[in-house]
């Protein structure tokens, strides 16, 4: 005890002896410059790694894309010959898939968490436990690495429930990555929508069920939109789920059950099989409008949404 | 009950119409079914799968038809709302999938083909496929529009209303229990496909073993699938990666939450974030094209120095995770009461000593919560670490001997790329240990998560 508290004063004095060492105006502007230089040189190393990174994809990239490389498929094997049409397609039928099999799922889970998940807990235990698992489930599964849910989706819908390297199964992996997601935004602008809202329909007469469908998700949507954005430019970005889920033909999947190739995927086979680096960087450069895209969007409705909370206010 | 339907629905006539059509399809088909059977069993007629059953089949079976087409009929006449949604619901999923194989059939003529398809020429399919979906979709569209427009003739009464709010609630409390069944299905079934593995090779074998050679497993020559190479590959290519990326991403945070003026705020956050919504693959690429070339140059003289390793893996790992600690970490910062700094300025601090010695001391659950986030990241990362790290399965070791730096340099594999690399061909013991590995990842990135969260709810706790 006595020990310990000789160790403190002895720090503390060392403390103070260094604070009296540099209580000199000079020295402490000069050190506040210096290290001010150094954040902004963080700063500025940040913002150049990512404009040469952004910058060099599509000014190379763009070398490549025209409308016959935008509209023929790839030609296949190790050549790297040919387009990339196939790949947009089918990236667009698994962004439809997924977002069709999580949207429902996600804010179902939202809407209970925020709107009945309060009253439920408080008559019995039971839910109240269960409610507590589901928040902890919704947690943990934001944290899981996307290459253990493609291991889940190859040992469950690729193997067990034998729906081989297919749509479906990537559309199902893919749904389980982004429901995290649409639960997220989706119970944040439940819980944005203001109580009396709610409390004016139930005064109306409406019952629960009634006042969501009618006045809190109608009042949320904008919100839960910007969720399902997100989650699409999670699936158009995402390989590692789709590269052990939906297999890698090059050709346009002509069901549910047949292989395809996103466009990321697509990047990924170019790059390591083929080593036709041109085709792959056209292919990213179409990637990254697409996100920017996805991105202005967001910000588009964010902004929107925060300005109708400010003159709500 | 009974009272309430009628008065509050008064005689609604789309139902009405909709319920007898049913019963006369019903009793229509199952009178068909009779007639067809008994000319079965005359004509011998063996060719049509009814005539093969017995005459006494057929005409229980057409029974069967007609009575469940009348229950429907009565339901439908009965609890006509919840009819109209179940009509509005089949024909509408229904158009879906036949939407659905429309665009896949003019996707496949415009898109599929090694040539370009002219315009005129996709013009026209178009057009075809667009007059194919009108002709079909005209009648259900209307049908579906009639019932939705004319919905005040199909009030539910109150008992319905209040059945349908208990109903949603379970339904959605199951919706809310969907995250945690997905997680108990991951366990699971990663758990029992590592099983075979645990069980032939054993998991100390595995943790601990510094070969993998899965290729030479031969009945149960069990010593070939030690994952230790991986395991270090994973953890020096993250540490890597936190060495390089975290001074840069606490920078940028104490610079834009403190710092800079509000405009650069502005334009680096949103900037920032699209940065963590690149896809990795382009970061890998990035990698491969850009950054091995120049690791190559640097140190020609080092044998075997590619410009694929570790080095070049903890650059791209440190890119993918700047995003991610400095959006955590600006929050942080920002999330400091502004009480305290005021104070420390009034007792004559420079900023610069504010920072350090008042802001980030209190900011420092946050910070270490954002780091451990981005180990979280560095260590789940795939795809671009695959492109870049040389996936060699041998331990990684310096490349000079005498230099021990040079183990950057070295080829790597990590968890993640061992499992993304060999899944789609492994069999037998070999998948299973992949599955092994999984489990091994999920393990680690669960216990850096927990402790990320925890930090987190301390910091709120405050």
């Amino acid at each position: 005890m006595s020990s310990q508290a000789s160790a403190r004063s002895d720090t503390l004095t060392a403390r103070q002896s260094l604070i009296r060492h540099v209580d000199n105006l000079f020295f402490r502007k000069l050190a506040q410059a210096l290290a001010f230089a150094g954040f902004w040189l963080a700063g500025v190393i940040v913002v150049v790694a990512l404009a040469w990174i952004v910058g060099y994809v599509v000014i190379n990239g763009f070398r490549v894309v025209n409308w016959e490389f935008l509209t023929t498929r790839p030609a296949g094997g190790v050549s790297g010959e040919g387009g990339m049409s196939t790949t947009i397609v089918t990236t667009l039928y698994l962004v439809v898939l997924t977002i069709a099999i999580a949207t429902p799922l996600g804010v179902g889970a939202a809407v209970y968490l925020v709107e009945y998940a309060g009253e439920a807990q408080a008559a019995s235990k039971l839910v109240a436990f269960l409610v507590k698992v589901a928040r902890t489930g919704v947690e943990i599964l934001a944290g899981v690495p996307s290459i253990i849910f493609g291991l889940f989706g190859f040992a469950l819908f690729v193997s067990a429930l034998k729906l081989k390297f297919s749509l479906l199964s990537a559309g199902l992996s893919g749904a389980c990555l982004i429901l995290p997601v649409i639960v997220r935004t989706a119970e944040e602008a439940l819980l944005a929508v203001p109580r009396a809202y709610r409390e004016g329909s139930l005064a109306l007469g409406a019952t629960k069920w009634q006042t969501i469908t009618q006045v809190v998700l109608p009042a949320a949507l904008p919100g839960i939109v910007t969720g399902i954005v997100l989650s699409v430019g999670r699936i158009v970005a995402e390989t590692a789920i789709f590269w052990v889920t939906l297999g890698g033909s090059y050709r346009l999947p002509t069901s549910l059950l047949s292989s395809g190739r996103t466009m990321a995927l697509h990047v990924y086979s170019l790059a390591s099989e083929t080593r036709a680096f041109d085709k792959a960087m056209g292919t990213a450069a179409i990637l990254i409008v697409i996100i920017v895209l996805l991105n202005l969007v967001i910000n588009y409705t964010l902004r929107t949404l925060s300005a109708r909370a400010m003159g709500r206010m | 009950m009974k009272n309430q339907v009628k008065s509050a629905n008064g005689r609604p006539i789309f139902v009405s119409v909709v319920a007898i059509l049913t019963a006369c399809c019903a009793l229509g088909i199952g009178f068909w079914l009779i007639v067809r059977s008994m000319a079965g069993t005359a004509g011998g007629d063996v060719s049509a799968p009814l005539g093969r059953m017995s005459p006494f089949a057929v005409v229980v079976a057409a029974l069967l038809v007609a009575g469940i087409g009348l229950v429907v009929a009565w339901g439908m006449w009965r609890l006509k709302n919840w009819a109209r949604t179940a009509l509005i619901l089949i024909l509408g999923g229904t158009l879906m999938a036949f939407l659905i194989g429309i665009v896949f059939q003019v996707a496949a003529r415009v898109f599929a083909g090694e040539h370009v398809v002219a315009i005129g020429e996709t013009m026209a399919i178009l057009g075809q496929a667009l007059v194919r979906v009108v002709t079909v979709c005209a009648v259900p569209v209307g049908i579906i529009y009639g019932l939705i427009h004319y919905g005040w003739h199909f009030e539910e009464s109150v008992g319905q209303r209040k059945l349908l709010d208990r109903m949603m609630r379970y339904l959605l409390l199951s919706a809310a229990l969907s995250s945690i069944v997905i997680v108990f299905l991951i366990i699971v079934f990663t758990m029992t496909e590592a099983w075979k593995s645990i069980k032939v090779v054993g998991a100390d074998t595995m943790l601990f073993g510094t070969v993998w050679r899965p290729g030479s497993i031969i009945g149960n020559d069990t010593a070939q699938l030690g994952m230790l190479p991986m395991v270090v590959g994973s953890i020096l290519s993250t540490a890597g990666a936190v060495i390089l990326g975290v001074p840069l991403s606490i920078g940028t945070a104490v610079l834009l939450a403190e710092i800079a003026p509000p405009t650069v705020r502005q334009i680096v956050r949103p900037a920032i974030e699209l940065l963590a919504g690149i896809p990795s693959v382009i970061y890998g690429l990035f990698g491969m094209v850009v950054i091995a070339p120049i690791i190559q140059k640097a140190w020609p003289q080092i044998p075997y120095n590619t410009g694929y390793g570790l080095l070049n893996a903890s650059i791209i790992l440190a890119v993918m995770i700047i995003p991610t600690v400095t959006n955590i970490a600006e929050d942080a910062i920002r999330a400091v009461p502004r009480l305290y700094k005021e104070g420390s300025l009034a007792l004559g601090a420079t900023h610069f000593q504010t920072i350090v010695q008042v802001i980030l001391p209190s900011a420092r659950s946050g910070l270490i919560a954002a780091i451990i986030l981005g180990i979280g990241r560095a260590l789940g990362e795939t795809m671009a670490v695959i492109m870049v790290i040389g996936n060699s399965i041998a331990f990684p070791a310096p490349l000079l001997e005498d230099k021990l730096w040079t183990i950057v340099l070295s080829t790597a594999r990590t968890l993640t790329g061992n499992i993304a690399v060999e899944i789609a061909y492994a069999e037998g013991v070999h998948r299973s240990a992949l599955f092994f590995t999984g489990v091994l990842l999920f393990g680690m990135i669960f216990i850096t998560n927990s402790v990320a969260r925890y930090m987190m709810k301390e910091r709120e706790a405050k």
